[in-house]
């Protein structure tokens, strides 16, 4: 769909997902990186082998698939020139620098905007372009913490925990690419690019479902509880263990959830655990009538704790089983080894094998959208991540450098 | 030079979705300028409306901040779908809009006749969005949740938390934070391709997927013969120390924290300088070796004094860090008032109500929300009068057959 679109992508760990994004949807996003090789390419975890470390980051793997990949010294003059004749025909820059590093580079939105009119700069940073943080320095954990979410996750017997794979940059990334397409339809309408500026400290705020306004409106914060809520005090645990591992069960009832609670008693009747009168109880009124003494306040603890001891003796494929049958809130909670065997993500073609030019396989996600035009589906995910500077030849061929050209520049260490 | 009409001002929305992830794409169109109506019905009200944080603390179907902050500058009509009725109004407007946005269970919008491919042989270039915890198809795709599930189906629950006990999981319904992203994107990219093309386009998100693209190095290292992670606390194996430290509290609260973190060995000499006591020559692999001591070192330093004062001396130093923010914290941060993040909006109810501003601040053609979200069936009246132009007999008798609430 964006096929149409090239987007020059200067990010280094710091918000890569974005380009990667916007390749997923068509676009050809070209990483740029420095002739050593991005930062991002020494972000652990790493795959074994013996190519060299820059080749093995399972990071950097992750979110450069469908990306064309070349290298330029923009910290060189003669880098900057190069990376300008690229500019010419880029419709989206990305990057992720800190506020002000690419401006000392004479490479800042301010420098390039009269030059390049039509070009959309997005901008990737912890806290922001201006402001009394702008120069804060920052990581995954930090960022958490000045957006709120951390505070509010882990077991309230001890510190707030971050979730053990680092999001912050990647919500961040998340909300360049749609910034970036919003300045683009802007584009159609003003003729001209313009810049993006995006707080990966606001973006944290997305993952506190409103809680970061409680205070704002009045409201009393919320409280970290492990696997479940917590509320003036009284925690309220929804993971349950089982044979192999643990589900989250909720059955609550009333009027958004109280018919879950219904499905649940059906399959206890079913496994015998429950006796079939119960059959008749509606949770969805349990609550009104409860409150007009027309219902037995005993009724839903017990059939609470019959459910608890009744799938501590199943396995988490079970319950799942259980769950589709009968239409219950409830689902296990998928370790990274269960993801990997997942049935639903097979038959969603979630996975992609690809075969590296050294002979390694490697598999990894598809794009994340199943997308139809007029009926019939597609896909622009084909391209393996690329080497550092794989493409060089191509990308600066296609700009019209010669081979000797490339050849000096690569004696040079510009690209 | 400001741009003065908003860019997407002749884009018209009709957003059936509900809770966070659907309804975030939908207030991000709006606050750009679109029309957007978001279909609702008092027969079963949106799940964000009971879920807090309340105005006042007050529960109740209109005082949600939670819904207040993903439906802003949205119009509200009330349609009971079930009723057939309410359906041939739902056409009516599918044939008005643009973009449709939906996240009913797979497959319940078939039973109505108001699925995609029913869709679009009324409005061929119709752009559909459909969300789901799981997707649209595969054998698990019926499977009922909101994102709290979500959160277990994608391995985000599972990965947080300490090694030692069971899984904490994060705040919420984890899988509508990554999703709306890569939906809205895709929105606008297939709006795009419309724009060049007149072809009409249908995005199947399983909210899920979308949030295993954040876990991705995880799941690629373990099915490409590497280990399974395992949740590991506040743990980094490339950064020491790295965590979340007590500080002293103000008054008011039993707990403060701050994050510290030291990406490499200059960060380290910089902590090392600020806390005595802590060697500035020790390497990685020697910090992490001693991790539980050169901790406690730290929590004796931090937990003298504020987060808040910590935070000034180290980010002074240079190291990395952050006090643990609160609401109260977010509401008086310098930087979130600097980029205007909490809007002031009138409200007919509260009086005035908060919102966040949108996450991308465009230069020239910024965005925000023109009125608060609606309350239930605020506008079905004037969405049926003005937009569909229909007369006030017809909206008696659809009120009367009960497709209006």
């Amino acid at each position: 769909m964006l096929n149409h679109l090239r987007v020059l992508d200067l990010t280094d760990q710091r918000g890569v997902l974005a380009g990667q994004m916007l390749a997923d949807l068509g676009a050809d996003v070209i990483q740029v990186e420095p002739p050593a090789g991005s930062r991002g390419r020494r972000v652990a975890p790493f795959f074994g082998g013996d190519a060299p470390e820059t080749e093995r980051s399972i990071f950097w793997t992750a979110y450069t698939r469908n990306k064309r990949g070349i290298t330029c010294d923009i910290e060189h003059s003669d880098g900057r020139t190069l990376l300008r004749r690229l500019l010419d025909s880029a419709d989206i820059l990305l990057e992720s620098a800190d506020p002000g590093a690419m401006a000392a580079l004479g490479l800042g939105y301010q420098q390039l905007k009269d030059d390049f009119p039509q070009l959309i700069y997005t901008s990737i940073t912890a806290f922001g372009q201006t402001g009394p943080k702008a120069r804060y320095q920052a990581t995954d954990l930090v960022i958490w913490a000045a957006g709120t979410p951390l505070l509010m996750s882990g077991d309230d017997d001890r510190p707030p925990v971050r979730i053990s794979v680092p999001q912050s940059w990647s919500h961040a990334a998340g909300d360049a690419a749609g910034g970036a397409m919003l300045a683009l339809h802007a584009r159609r309408a003003t003729g001209r690019g313009q810049h993006v500026d995006i707080s990966a400290q606001v973006s944290a705020a997305q993952a506190t479902l409103g809680q970061v306004l409680a205070h704002s409106l009045g409201a009393v914060e919320p409280e970290r509880y492990a696997g479940g809520v917590k509320a003036r005090g009284v925690g309220f645990r929804g993971t349950r263990e089982v044979e192999d591992g643990w589900i989250v069960l909720a059955l609550a009832p009333g009027p958004a959830v109280g018919h879950f609670v219904n499905h649940a008693v059906r399959w206890l009747i079913d496994e015998g655990v429950l006796e079939a009168e119960l059959a008749e109880e509606n949770f969805v009124t349990y609550p009104d009538r409860l409150a007009a003494g027309a219902a037995d306040p005993d009724l839903l603890p017990r059939i609470q704790e019959v459910m608890q001891a009744h799938v501590r003796g199943k396995t988490k494929r079970e319950m799942l089983d259980v769950s589709i049958a009968y239409d219950l809130l409830l689902v296990p909670v998928l370790n990274i080894a269960d993801l990997a065997e997942s049935r639903q993500l097979d038959a969603r073609g979630f996975w992609r094998e690809f075969t590296l030019d050294d002979g390694r396989s490697l598999r990894l996600p598809a794009a994340p959208l199943q997308i139809r035009i007029d009926g019939a589906p597609q896909r622009w995910d084909d391209r393996p991540p690329p080497r550092l500077g794989q493409h060089n030849d191509e990308v600066w061929g296609e700009l019209g450098l010669s081979a000797d050209e490339l050849t000096a520049l690569r004696e040079r260490g510009i690209i | 030079m400001p741009h003065e009409r908003p860019i997407l001002a002749d884009l018209k929305v009709l957003d059936l979705s509900w809770i966070v992830a659907g309804p975030t794409v939908g207030r991000a169109l709006a606050d750009f300028g679109a029309t957007v109506i978001r279909v609702e019905s008092s027969a079963r009200v949106d799940t964000a409306r009971i879920v807090g944080p309340f105005h006042a603390d007050e529960p109740g179907v209109e005082n949600s901040g939670l819904y207040g902050n993903v439906n802003a500058g949205k119009l509200g009509i009330a349609l009971d779908l079930r009723v057939p009725a309410a359906r041939d109004v739902l056409r009516d407007l599918v044939r008005w809009a643009d973009v449709m946005s939906e996240s009913f269970t797979a497959g319940v919008l078939q039973k109505w006749d108001l699925h995609y491919d029913a869709l679009r042989q009324i409005k061929p270039d119709l752009i559909m969005l459909s969300s789901t915890l799981l997707g649209q198809y595969g054998p698990e795709r019926g499977v009922s949740g909101f994102g709290t599930q979500g959160a277990g189906m994608s391995g985000a629950l599972d990965l947080t938390g300490w090694p030692d006990r069971p899984p904490a999981g994060p705040y919420g319904p984890y899988t509508d934070y990554p999703a709306p992203r890569f939906a809205l994107t895709a929105l606008l990219a297939a709006l795009e391709h419309r724009r060049l093309t007149g072809r009409g386009v249908h995005i199947d998100q399983a909210q899920a997927e979308a949030t295993l693209h954040l876990l991705a190095p995880a799941l690629i290292d373990y099915v490409n013969g590497g280990p399974s992670l395992q949740r590991r606390g506040n743990d980094d194996p490339q950064m020491s120390p790295h965590g979340v430290y007590p500080s002293l509290p103000p008054a008011d609260r039993d707990e403060a924290w701050i994050a510290i973190t030291a990406r490499d060995d200059a960060d380290w000499r910089s902590l090392a300088q600020l806390i005595s006591g802590l060697d500035p020559n020790l390497t990685l692999p020697q910090r992490r070796d001693r991790s539980a001591e050169l901790d406690a070192a730290i929590a004796a330093w931090s937990e003298q004094r504020s987060a808040a004062e910590a935070e000034q001396a180290l980010q002074a130093a240079g190291v990395p860090a952050h006090a643990l923010a609160s609401s109260e914290d977010a509401a008086n941060d310098p930087q979130l008032a600097h980029r205007n993040h909490f809007l002031r909006l009138p409200h007919p109810l509260h009086g005035q109500t908060i919102v966040e501003a949108p996450r991308y601040q465009l230069s020239d053609t910024p965005g925000a929300p023109a009125a608060p979200a609606p309350q239930v069936g605020q506008h079905t009246t004037q969405i049926l009068q003005e937009i569909l132009g229909y007369s006030d007999a017809r909206i008696t008798d659809l009120a009367a057959a009960g497709a209006l609430s």
